[in-house]
């Protein structure tokens, strides 16, 4: 199934075993965590790591490796929605400006111009601090800055299409302007646009992580690495606080980008230069 | 078309975006179901009819919509983005105070990633599949997916908590005093005033942040000059240049890197965006007094003027950094005016 240039890459296999493994941990968090996520032991609060807590414990005395296996549970589902509903919104938008053009294109571009001149966290904190915190905000935020550049990037790829011979050809049998668009030209243009949207995923859970650590995701006892990050602040001394949930960050998003990079190479060897 | 016609077109199209920036920062933050009055009086004075009227009234938010963005509008023309209203200065007077900060940061990061990324890219095309090469993209990869934040934070850990070589988060150490404003720019400022020690000590406390910074853009620079380098080397006149028995030194810088610096400029101008939003994060983390604080501490009590001002000053940056970008562009390169 896999492309074989990606199965012989072993940077590429490694990362997508580190992407599975997180998935795994995910999944069975409640499974294989030593304690509960939510669990305090004053008695142990700020312990460093050693046998009882591999990962060492935070403020509260709670373990951080269960908050760390906890917190995959919440970051990889919100960069996948977050990621989706922008393409989605994307596409649609993207679709509606390539397909129809005139001075509909016009004003759907001079709009995505304005969003994207807006810094991607800065926008975003503006619509999830006004929205109020919480995970679901915190999504939809991501959508808002993010689909512009999906509605172009659609934009240019039906453009593209709409002038291929394929496209003539349906047209010159007589098929109507939506059997056009939905079975010639959206079945086209479908893969490269999950390319881009699977390359960003790791991109949104960093986006997302960093707008927990500014107080604007879930509510701090829930286990989030963002936030569990921003709870290390004040402990520089107690370094494990902070410095594992940046691991998980930094190892899941870096294999994703690892695997997009080389499904990219492989599906596209054209690319490889970049 | 000629390159003045062009620079002109460009120019022209600047008011048509300030304006859309304007509408779009005012719609984003007012088409919101939060409820200023409570983030700003606290739950008890916001059960007070009267108090909320009064403050409704104090701030105009008892007009219709496009009312209130008129009046915005036609202060803003004359120079006035309103008052804060958390910390009750003008917005103008608080811009000018945390933006230099800002810019002083993403100004050192912008310039350390030039500085590493461009020699480095060059290096990984020359030496394409090299361990060079493979230890650059590496490196690059790891730079695109660290957090901002935590690398931050790690930082102080390392180097102020364990090793004692930086100073703590801050702009100026807290013995010493902001010198005389002028530029508002610390390190100017201090040199403008003769302070040796206090120019020294601020340019100490620019290192950390500024690093943690341009992780990011340092591996978005590295591999696009190492992409660019790659495309370059495979033309003729590189071959052309071999051939006349051109050094392999003077073929590479002379005749490879300078073309292929073009396309860079392009991602110079968009990762300033990118350095825009990692100040942000990288101010709360190294507790510095700018532009990203500002930002944060107003959208979370959701001061409308401040959150306006921040959105209109940082787009209207981005746009203008764009503009200088695409003119430099057609400077260099004459294609693109042709376009």
């Amino acid at each position: 199934m896999l492309p074989r240039p990606f199965v012989r890459s072993p940077l590429a296999v490694t990362a997508l075993a580190v992407v599975a493994a997180w998935l795994v941990a995910a999944a069975a968090a409640p499974l294989i965590a030593p304690f509960p996520p939510l669990a305090q032991d004053i008695a142990r609060r700020l312990a460093p790591p050693g046998p009882a807590h591999w990962l060492g414990t935070d403020p509260l005395g709670r373990d951080i490796l269960s908050r760390v296996l906890y917190g995959a549970r919440i970051s990889i589902p919100v960069g996948m929605a977050a990621v989706a509903l922008a393409v989605l919104i994307g596409t649609l938008v993207g679709s509606i400006a390539g397909g129809v053009g005139g001075s509909v294109d016009e004003v759907i571009m001079r709009v995505t111009d304005l969003m994207l001149a807006f810094p991607t966290v800065i926008l975003a904190m503006i619509i999830s601090a006004a929205l109020g915190a919480g995970i679901r905000n915190a999504v939809i935020a991501i959508m808002v800055a993010w689909w512009p550049s999906y509605a172009r990037f659609v934009r240019g790829l039906v453009l593209a299409a709409r002038g291929r011979e394929y496209v003539e050809a349906a047209r010159a049998v007589g098929a109507s302007t939506f059997r056009v668009f939905g079975r010639h030209i959206l079945v086209n243009i479908v893969s490269p646009i999950v390319i881009l949207g699977t390359l960003d995923v790791g991109h949104a859970i960093l986006t997302f992580a960093s707008l927990s650590f500014l107080g604007l995701g879930p509510p701090p006892q829930i286990p989030e690495w963002g936030s569990m990050i921003a709870s290390g602040r004040d402990y520089l001394v107690q370094w494990w606080i902070s410095t594992f949930p940046g691991v998980a960050i930094l190892t899941l998003v870096l294999a994703l980008n690892v695997v997009g990079d080389s499904l990219r190479d492989a599906l596209d060897p054209r690319l490889r230069r970049l | 078309m000629n390159l003045a016609v062009y620079i002109g077109r460009r120019v022209l199209f600047l008011p048509a975006m300030l304006v859309g920036i304007t509408l779009l920062t005012f719609v984003l933050s007012h088409a919101v179901p939060a409820d200023p009055v409570a983030a700003n009086l606290g739950e008890q004075a916001a059960a007070n009819p009267e108090v909320v009227a009064a403050f409704r009234h104090q701030w105009g938010l008892d007009r219709p919509l496009p009312q209130q963005y008129l009046i915005y509008i036609w202060r803003l023309v004359h120079g006035d983005m309103g008052t804060s209203i958390s910390t009750h200065q003008a917005v103008t007077t608080d811009l000018g105070q945390d933006l230099p900060a800002t810019v002083e940061l993403a100004f050192a990061a912008m310039l350390i990633s030039l500085a590493v990324g461009i020699p480095l890219g060059i290096l990984a095309g020359v030496r394409r599949d090299t361990v060079v090469d493979q230890i650059s993209r590496g490196g690059s990869l790891i730079g695109v997916s660290m957090p901002v934040f935590w690398l931050g934070l790690v930082a102080l850990v390392v180097f102020y908590a364990w090793l004692g070589w930086a100073p703590s988060a801050g702009q100026l150490s807290p013995r010493l005093s902001r010198p005389p404003a002028v530029t508002n720019f610390v390190v100017i400022d201090a040199l403008l005033a003769g302070e040796g020690d206090i120019a020294r000590d601020a340019l100490s406390h620019l290192v950390l942040p500024a690093l943690v910074l341009s992780a990011y853009s340092i591996g978005v620079i590295t591999r696009m000059m190492r992409g660019s380098m790659l495309d370059v080397l495979g033309e003729d006149y590189v071959r052309t240049a071999r051939a006349k028995g051109l050094s392999g030194l003077r073929v590479t810088l002379r005749h490879a890197a300078r073309n292929a610096l073009l396309p860079v400029i392009t991602i110079v101008g968009l990762s300033f965006g990118g350095l825009l939003s990692g100040a942000v994060i990288t101010e709360t983390v190294f507790a510095w007094p700018g532009l990203g604080s500002y930002a944060f501490r107003s959208a979370t009590s959701l001061d409308f003027p401040a959150i306006m001002g921040v959105g209109i000053v940082v787009a209207s940056v981005y746009v203008f950094a764009n503009l200088l970008v695409d003119v430099a562009y057609a400077v260099a390169d004459p294609r693109i005016r042709m376009g």
